[in-house]
């Protein structure tokens, strides 16, 4: 069998999901907070300030990657979600479930840290700007998927109401990320555009490594949410009696 | 205006969101797999 078709045919395995995503673990730990590191040094004591937005500037290092993070992890979900639909790989309900705490986490940043630089530079915590709106509105999707797996009592079942629920409400996406082309919004455009990044490479180097960080930390979250999920949901399996056993001796 | 208090607020903020984002499910683990070693000693000593 072709490798990559096996690590993905093993991927489905819970036990060795498991065992493989443990040795991973400590790893992106590792990474994340060393990228997280090297980013808030450059951007909190290295990069200048903005000449228009002056010293707060250095709150987008946070609220930019949050926020690309908000839009990825839902769209992860979106495509998670159709594919444990479609072929009811169980592995990836999992997934799907146990991304939706650290998606709402990230949009909750993007949302309070978005508002904590609208007000030195806008001149108000919050406007009911399109951008701003609909980025509201991804984050009552993950409450809301969140919300729905835990009104079934049936994982299975529950998993796959909020698979539904995420590639439905994937359709706020393209909402959130084209907002300010098609509405008059106070919200800026991209900061990455089609033409290339309009940032000094001083700025965007911090920006860059921040964004980097951030999919480690989600990476691993998700794994660790994921083994949460598992032992919870097979904990009358050998699998799961074989690690109790270990971990007693 | 000073943009300090602000800068600090949302990173602050962050940390303590990313942190417990973090720190829950090691915990939420720890205690499951405590429940569930407590109720395999209670089978094994059933038996």
């Amino acid at each position: 069998m072709n490798p990559i078709f096996l690590f993905f045919h093993k991927t489905g395995s819970p036990p060795w999901f498991y065992r493989f995503s443990g040795y991973l673990i400590p790893w992106l730990w590792a990474i994340f907070i060393g990228l997280t590191v090297w980013g808030l040094y450059l951007g909190l004591f290295v990069a200048p300030a903005d000449y228009q937005q002056g010293e707060s500037v250095r709150i987008m290092y946070l609220h930019v990657p949050t926020a690309w993070m908000s839009m990825m992890i839902y769209g992860l979900m979106a495509i998670m979600g159709f594919i444990a639909l479609v072929w009811r790989i169980r592995m990836m309900e999992v997934l799907v479930i146990s991304s939706a705490p650290i998606g709402a986490a990230f949009t909750m940043i993007a949302l309070i840290s978005g508002s904590l630089w609208g007000r030195p530079t806008w001149g108000t915590y919050w406007v009911w700007d399109a951008r701003l709106t609909s980025e509201l509105v991804l984050l009552f999707l993950y409450f809301g998927v969140i919300a729905l797996y835990n009104a079934f009592d049936e994982p299975r079942k529950a998993a796959k109401a909020a698979s539904l629920m995420s590639i439905v409400g994937a359709v706020n996406l393209p909402i959130i990320y084209f907002s300010v082309e098609w509405w008059n919004t106070l919200h800026q455009g991209s900061s990455m555009g089609s033409d290339g990044p309009g940032i000094h490479p001083s700025m965007l180097l911090p920006l860059l490594l921040m964004a980097t960080a951030t999919k480690f930390f989600y990476g691993a979250n998700l794994l660790t949410r994921a083994r949460l999920l598992l032992v919870k949901q097979d904990h009358r399996k050998r699998w799961v009696q074989d690690l109790l056993s270990k971990e007693s001796q | 205006m000073s943009h300090t208090p602000f800068i600090l607020a949302a990173y602050l903020i962050g940390a303590v969101v990313l942190f417990w984002t973090a720190v829950a499910p090691v915990i939420k683990k720890r205690t499951l797999l405590r429940q569930l070693k407590a109720r395999q000693a209670r089978m094994d000593k059933s038996q």
